[in-house]
């Protein structure tokens, strides 16, 4: 029964990582009507970009004489501005010039711009202390010099805190951002906006709702929600490689339409679903981690083929 | 229209010509030191979309099709030039030999990205089955090659079928999805396959042989020692060459346009009678069988197949070479794979950015010609079939992208 409880708190925590991954992706797919597709790699970028202001601050003393916390938040908040930058870039470059174009061509575009942003982490990340040992709590100098290496991130949430206790407040914070998000979207008039564009383009415009300005704050509060979901993933994974952008960008994408596209608790529950699959098959079935992501995706295209506006989701009429 | 009679004399030269010139430019390409090469492709480049907002490379077509007899044979003399002249070039041997590969792969994909607007992200798995079905049927069973590139094509178009049944009920995104699926999936399955050498790939892939001479073998003819390249660049030409051909028939044919159809409004498409499922699933196994010829020969050539061949970045190269030529026209897919393969080649000194010098490219291109370098024309059947036209208005011609 131990091994059951250990199961269910990973694969609650799995799901957590999927499931902000997951929410960026129906937030972007909610006011654009398309697929941003680098989620996953802004979300890397953004651990990405934690760790080495990390290196930096470390390396200029910062940790030495300011406390702890403040430290870290200061970490998250340079992290949210580099994924709120990239979130734009993403839309002026790989968004905006397809507008009218097939819905196909952001598709592509972003997946390009997902490969620019791991190209570059692999090309240009170069941290100046040694993180890996750090992070895996050894002495062994295990020298990295290239993005392409993994890299360890440092422990930043509860650095003495036992592992549960970490994993406890990864779950807790995931659970906080969820609940301002739903705040977000039904308190205020911003995020009423927003799922008035989602809804219906037109008439949104016509009501006076400024579009182009709402679809640049979601993109913001996207990328600031990738960089938490960057942060949240470097504390439960510890190793961070450039190229787990795409993985994550897949499996975000799958837990979207597996809870349904437009729908943001679709992707809560599409995000768990597939993390609790996962999980469960590598844990229950004999060599079965070798084939977690395998089972994953082949639950994700029954769920297309059978169910394809996902678990919470209304049923669309083509409409010609 | 000009010089529709009367100049059929002056034609048949300038036709010689015009294929001296481009399969001499393609052979400059190759063999020249990368830096002239990259210069040469980005001239090339340019002078396409001059040439092809001037309408010359329509004029280029209908002087082809005009003359196609003396186009045909004198592009048959330049391709068998090819392999001549780069008879002693082991490197550019192998970088031709390349291009045609990945040309086929491409024109697989086509059927489906570019005639019924469905994007695969998987060209790369499905040429990824052929590869690992030949070298399975070679090395593990030990069968000869041919039966092998049998098994591969039997393979890659079941596995086109399989991928393609779930299609039938989705579309868009949702289609791009499972195709992606099947490509992360791929991977990993055959990674954590021991049978098939898991991680390590299958290496000692046979080579073809035609009544056991072998076609991957240097020989020496008159004291000239050749590259083993050289008898497999000219199978693979001809191999492409059917294949661009059948891909232009089907592309002329009721199928190609009632994939058009279906790429511009499904909807529509059912209501004017095309077959959707059917046409769907050959588009899939007709990809397929593409790839899969591809994968076959591209195992005969490395003798090593391996997992990290047939990755999803290798799937996105695929899918940037049909954009970059143009999507739905097979003669601009194969320009587009060409130059592409070239591109990477040249650049090997900095693999480290060849990635980031695609996904860049492939933005540049959808941003600034999403049509790619010689976008697909409408059908003209007149000329296909050399009816002359009874009256001047533009005959039944398949449906055409003006954007």
């Amino acid at each position: 029964m131990d091994m059951f409880w250990g199961l269910l708190m990973s694969a609650i925590l799995l799901g957590c990582t999927y499931t902000l991954v997951a929410v960026g992706f129906s937030l972007f797919f909610g006011v654009m009507d398309v697929v941003v597709f680098c989620c996953g790699d802004i979300a890397i970028f953004g651990s990405f970009a934690i760790m080495g202001a990390y290196v930096a601050m470390k390396s200029a003393g910062l940790f030495d004489s300011l406390p702890f916390v403040v430290c870290v938040a200061l970490l998250l908040v340079i992290g949210a501005v580099f994924c709120a930058a990239l979130g734009l870039v993403t839309y002026r470059f790989s968004i905006k010039p397809f507008q009218n174009s097939s819905e196909l061509m952001p598709l592509l575009s972003t997946i390009a711009m997902g490969t620019i942003i791991k190209e570059i982490l692999g090309l240009l990340f170069k941290p100046a202390v040694n993180t890996v040992s750090t992070a895996l709590g050894g002495e062994s100098a295990l020298s990295v010099v290239s993005g392409r290496n993994p890299q360890g991130f440092p422990a930043l949430l509860m650095p003495n805190g036992t592992v549960t206790e970490r994993n406890i407040t990864i779950i807790v914070i995931t659970i906080l951002i969820l609940a301002l998000l739903f705040l977000f979207l039904n308190r205020t008039k911003m995020g009423l906006s927003m799922q008035a564009i989602s809804q219906n383009k037109e008439l949104s415009l016509m009501t006076g709702i400024n579009v182009s300005r709402i679809i640049i704050i979601t993109f913001l509060i996207g990328g600031i929600m990738l960089a938490i979901s960057g942060f949240l993933l470097g504390s439960y994974q510890k190793l961070m490689s450039f190229d787990d952008g795409a993985m994550y960008g897949a499996k975000g994408f799958s837990a979207a339409v597996v809870g349904g596209l437009r729908n943001t608790w679709g992707a809560v529950a599409g995000g768990m679903l597939l993390a609790f699959v996962e999980v469960f098959v590598s844990g229950y079935i004999p060599r079965g981690t070798s084939y977690a992501s395998i089972v994953a995706f082949v639950v994700v295209v029954i769920f297309i083929v059978f169910k394809p506006e996902g678990i919470i989701g209304e049923k669309t009429a083509e409409k010609v | 229209m000009t010089g529709r009679n009367g100049r059929g004399l002056r034609e048949k030269p300038m036709t010689i010509i015009f294929n001296i010139v481009i399969f001499g430019l393609a052979f400059l390409m190759l063999r020249l030191p990368y830096r002239y090469s990259l210069a040469l492709v980005a001239i090339v480049v340019v002078a396409l979309l001059r040439m092809e907002r001037k309408g010359a490379v329509d004029a280029l077509f209908s002087l082809y099709i005009r003359n196609r007899r003396v186009a045909a044979f004198s592009a048959l003399i330049c391709i068998l030039a090819i392999p001549v002249l780069l008879s002693t070039f082991r490197y550019q041997s192998h970088i031709a030999v390349m291009a045609l590969i990945y040309a086929m792969v491409c024109l697989g994909l086509n059927f489906q990205m570019g005639s019924t607007n469905m994007v695969n992200f998987a060209p790369a798995a499905f040429m990824g089955i052929g590869a690992y079905s030949m070298a399975v049927m070679t090395v593990k069973i030990g069968v000869s090659p041919w039966l092998g590139m049998l098994t591969a094509i039997l393979t890659s178009a079941f596995a086109g079928l399989l991928i393609g049944l779930p299609t039938l009920r989705t579309k868009g995104y949702y289609l791009s999805l499972v195709t992606m699926a099947l490509q992360l999936a791929f991977v990993q399955l055959i990674k954590n396959m021991p049978s098939i050498g898991g991680p390590n790939g299958i290496s000692g892939v046979k080579a073809f042989s035609i009544g056991g001479f072998s076609l991957y073998k240097a020989y020496t003819f008159f004291g000239v020692k050749l590259t083993p390249h050289f008898f497999y660049l000219i199978f693979c030409a001809f191999a492409l060459i059917i294949l661009v051909y059948v891909a232009q028939r089907i592309y002329i044919s009721r199928y190609g346009l009632a994939l058009n159809n279906i790429a511009q409004d499904e909807i529509a498409a059912n209501c004017l009678g095309v077959d959707v499922p059917r046409c769907k699933l050959f588009a899939f196994v007709i990809g397929g069988v593409y790839c899969g010829v591809g994968g076959a020969l591209y195992a005969s050539l490395t003798s090593f197949v391996g997992p990290n061949d047939f990755t999803f970045a290798r799937s996105l190269v695929f899918i940037c070479m049909v954009i970059l030529g143009g999507m739905d026209n097979p003669i601009g897919v194969t320009v587009g794979a060409f130059l592409l393969t070239v591109i990477t080649e040249k650049l090997r000194n900095f693999s480290d950015y060849a990635q980031l010098i695609y996904a860049v490219l492939l933005v540049v291109i959808l941003i600034v010609r999403p049509s790619g370098l010689i976008p697909k024309r409408v059908r003209d059947y007149c000329a296909v079939f050399g009816r002359e036209l009874l009256s001047p208005s533009r005959p039944d011609a398949g449906p055409a992208d003006k954007d």
